[in-house]
């Protein structure tokens, strides 16, 4: 896990060390996690949820349930790998409850032709567009190609943890990151053309 | 030499293919130059996403600062004190502050049935039946419009919300006929309504000096260094000034906060004035009841109703239909008074009564000042903990409504030097800028409101600091039971130390003070921008 999101200058031992601190019920050490894992934490409900306030609720309450469930972690595997767990569960259980979530979307992967995609057009794709407008069109996703990629590219978990976290087939996974790749340059080229229009017009 | 597909390229750098199609992927880029240059492409897109998914673009918001609280075993034991608490807290601020109230309120002629009918009809602004249809279409207005955002609430961005409600309520105060039912005139600097011109509507004037010669139909309200009413005002007469001059008749109430009132006429409902001389001359009459707080008063004219008063020096002269409450320096009762009702005064010297005057029942001298505490009492010690229960009551609503602000404030109180001082400046600067601002009509909301958010937050100040000290000697324990628990030991060591003779007051004005300038502080800091994320 790239502790560039998640544990800032905090090493291995030092995370082991302050779980334990927090299990044995110390305050100060439950503020330290808190504060060092809320930022990283947030920005992936802000990734993955909606709106703002959305992702401020879920924050707050993923961090509730980190405190209740934290005895049942086995401190033999990552920490970071069982948070992010906990968050997506949380997140994509909003999204569930919510309905917003496109139901039919398995079958319209399925049926996607996947085209072999010109290496030039998409390193053109990627100087022309920074990471702001990634964000923004990362928002205009479905719900569940958003989830796909914020699992895999910010979370970095691995194809099993998606398909448990998103209810799909293992196999799926792939297809399911292929799919929101497109749609996310698609979205990106949609939003290059549109603003070369308007540039057009206005001169 | 047949390409691979795009997704098999994904599922190669993913390492989720297995072991023999894995080989065969590596061997054909090695030979495949367009295939090769497909996953450099995807590759890089890669970290493209991972970067733009990473990038700390916003703040992490002010509320996810501090851990959230989660339940305990201390939360049963916490609610329990809390209703038992809440139940002494009431019944602690009913018996001792609202229900005397209530009577002396009765004793002064606000006779309705409760506090909030009390304050409504009796006030300024109660214009009659009619007004109030107007009043319930806004109101209706208003709450549908309140309802229809908090259901729109997660869609909608915040400043979007409270943008909305602003214009939503200004759009209302545009276009609600209460709102076009008055005339607004700013004097240029002085303004005067000539005798035999008429204004149907109510009339709201600011300016230098102010005269009505003519008659107003609705409410007069006016805000001006000098006022005089000449004419007749068929409503009520709120003035701010200076000076104010009452000739004219006026069939509603009259309230002024001014630092002269000279009454000269006819008010057919009551009068209330906040000043420093209040003039009543031998031809005025008041329909109603007279409250009125004052340096000096002169009271020579007819008073149908009751009469309460807080005054300096009070020379009473003339006829008083009801009973009389009079906390006075000095009470004067003249030759030509006649009262008809009980006269119970609190002062600090006896009352002087001329021997030509008729009074229908000797006066009720009533003890002066504070008692002093009976410290062999059983009753003072549980007036002392139905004290600390109503301040524990109000501490714990502070808390569970604002958790993150509430422990911001305690942690401002660690800065005991620059509290204190705040605490000072704000204490004697707020009522002076409250009360500057209520002498304009534009900020008479904006200072009355000040006024009443200090009170509250001199009150609140024992709060905070009770927490503070209620955490150094318990230690800062997680959770909410933990820091009621904290806050009741706080609260009760304040409590008793302020039971010490002489010191004990020295420990009061220290809490007002320390506790007052970190919430100040804490507010300060709350204006400040948003933090960035360490990550």
């Amino acid at each position: 896990m790239d502790g560039r999101k998640t544990t800032g200058a905090m090493n291995d031992a030092e995370l082991a060390r302050l779980l334990v601190q927090v299990r044995a019920g110390d305050a100060d050490a439950w503020g330290e996690l808190y504060r060092t894992f809320a930022p990283a934490i947030f920005r992936f409900c802000r990734r993955a949820l909606p709106t703002r306030e959305d992702a401020e609720d879920a924050t707050t309450e993923i961090f509730m349930k980190v405190r209740q469930k934290l005895g049942t972690f086995d401190a033999s595997r990552p920490f970071t790998a069982w948070l992010y767990k906990v968050a997506s569960n949380h997140c994509w259980d909003i999204l569930r409850r919510r309905r917003i979530r496109q139901d039919l979307e398995t079958e319209d992967v399925e049926a996607l032709p996947l085209e072999h995609p010109e290496p030039s057009q998409l390193e053109r794709l990627q100087a022309e567009h920074a990471g702001a407008e990634v964000r923004r069109g990362l928002a205009k996703l479905p719900d569940r190609a958003r989830m796909a990629l914020v699992l895999r590219y910010f979370a970095e978990m691995s194809y099993d943890d998606i398909a448990e976290t998103l209810g799909v087939q293992r196999a799926f996974v792939g297809v399911l990151l292929l799919r929101a790749r497109h749609q996310l340059r698609d979205i990106l080229r949609q939003g290059g053309a549109e603003a070369a229009f308007a540039a057009r017009g206005k001169s | 030499m047949s390409h691979f597909d795009e997704m098999t390229a994904l599922l190669y750098l993913d390492k989720q293919l297995d072991e023999g199609r894995d080989r065969e992927i590596a061997a054909h880029i090695s030979a495949c130059g367009p295939c090769r240059n497909l996953l450099q492409a995807l590759q890089k897109e890669n970290i493209w996403l991972e970067e733009a998914l990473a990038s700390p673009d916003e703040p992490i918001p002010w509320r996810l600062s501090a851990p959230p609280e989660s339940e305990n075993i201390w939360a049963s034991w916490a609610w329990t004190a809390t209703l038992a608490a809440g139940a002494a807290g009431v019944y602690t601020v009913w018996s001792g502050m609202i229900d005397p109230w209530l009577t002396q309120a009765s004793d002064a002629g606000f006779n309705q049935g409760n506090v909030l009918t009390m304050l409504f009809f009796s006030g300024a602004f109660w214009k009659g039946w009619d007004a109030m249809q107007s009043m319930i279409e806004f109101l209706s207005i208003a709450s549908v419009t309140v309802v229809a955002l908090w259901l729109l609430r997660r869609h909608w961005r915040r400043f979007t919300v409270v943008a909305a409600f602003l214009a939503a309520g200004l759009g209302m105060l545009a276009f609600s006929p209460a709102a076009k039912a008055a005339e607004v005139d700013h004097g240029d600097p002085n303004y005067t309504l000539e005798a035999g011109r008429e204004v149907k509507t109510d009339l709201i004037v600011a300016a230098e000096h102010t005269r009505i010669d003519g008659d107003v139909d609705g409410d007069l309200i006016v805000s001006s260094r000098s006022i005089t009413v000449n004419g007749h005002v068929k409503g009520d007469l709120l003035a701010f000034g200076q000076e104010v001059y009452v000739n004219g008749p006026v069939d509603g109430n009259v309230r002024t906060f001014a630092q002269a009132l000279n009454l000269n006429s006819v008010v057919g409902k009551n009068v209330m004035a906040w000043t420093r001389e209040v003039d009543m001359e031998e031809k005025a009459r008041v329909g109603g009841t007279m409250t009125l707080g004052a340096a000096n008063t002169e009271l020579d004219g007819e008073v149908n109703g009751d009469l309460l008063a807080f005054s300096g020096d009070l020379e009473a002269n003339g006829r008083l239909g009801g009973n009389a409450r009079i906390r006075a320096g000095r009470l004067r009762i003249g030759p030509k008074a006649d009262i008809g009702g009980q006269i119970r005064y609190r002062g600090g010297r006896q009352p002087e009564v001329a021997a030509d005057a008729k009074l229908a029942s000797p006066i009720q001298i009533l003890s002066r000042g504070r008692p002093r505490p009976n410290y062999a009492s059983l009753g003072f010690y549980w007036r002392q903990v139905l004290a600390w229960a109503a301040a524990l009551l109000f501490g714990i609503v502070l808390f569970l409504m604002a958790p993150v602000f509430f422990r911001d404030v305690e942690n401002s109180g660690n800065r005991f030097g620059v509290s204190l001082g705040l605490g000072l400046l704000f204490l004697v600067a707020t009522p002076v800028a409250a009360v500057v601002a209520c002498l304009t009509i534009i900020g008479l909301g904006v200072g009355i409101t000040a006024l009443l958010v200090y009170i509250i937050a001199i009150y609140a100040a024992q709060v905070f600091v009770g927490e503070w000290v209620g955490e150094k000697l318990l230690g800062a324990g997680a959770g909410t039971g933990a820091a009621i628990g904290r806050l009741a030991v706080g609260l009760a060591i304040l409590h008793v130390l302020r039971l010490i003779p002489f010191a004990g007051r020295l420990v009061g004005l220290i809490v007002v003070l320390w506790g007052l300038g970190a919430l100040v502080l804490a507010i300060h800091r709350r204006l400040q921008p948003q933090f960035a994320p360490a990550a």
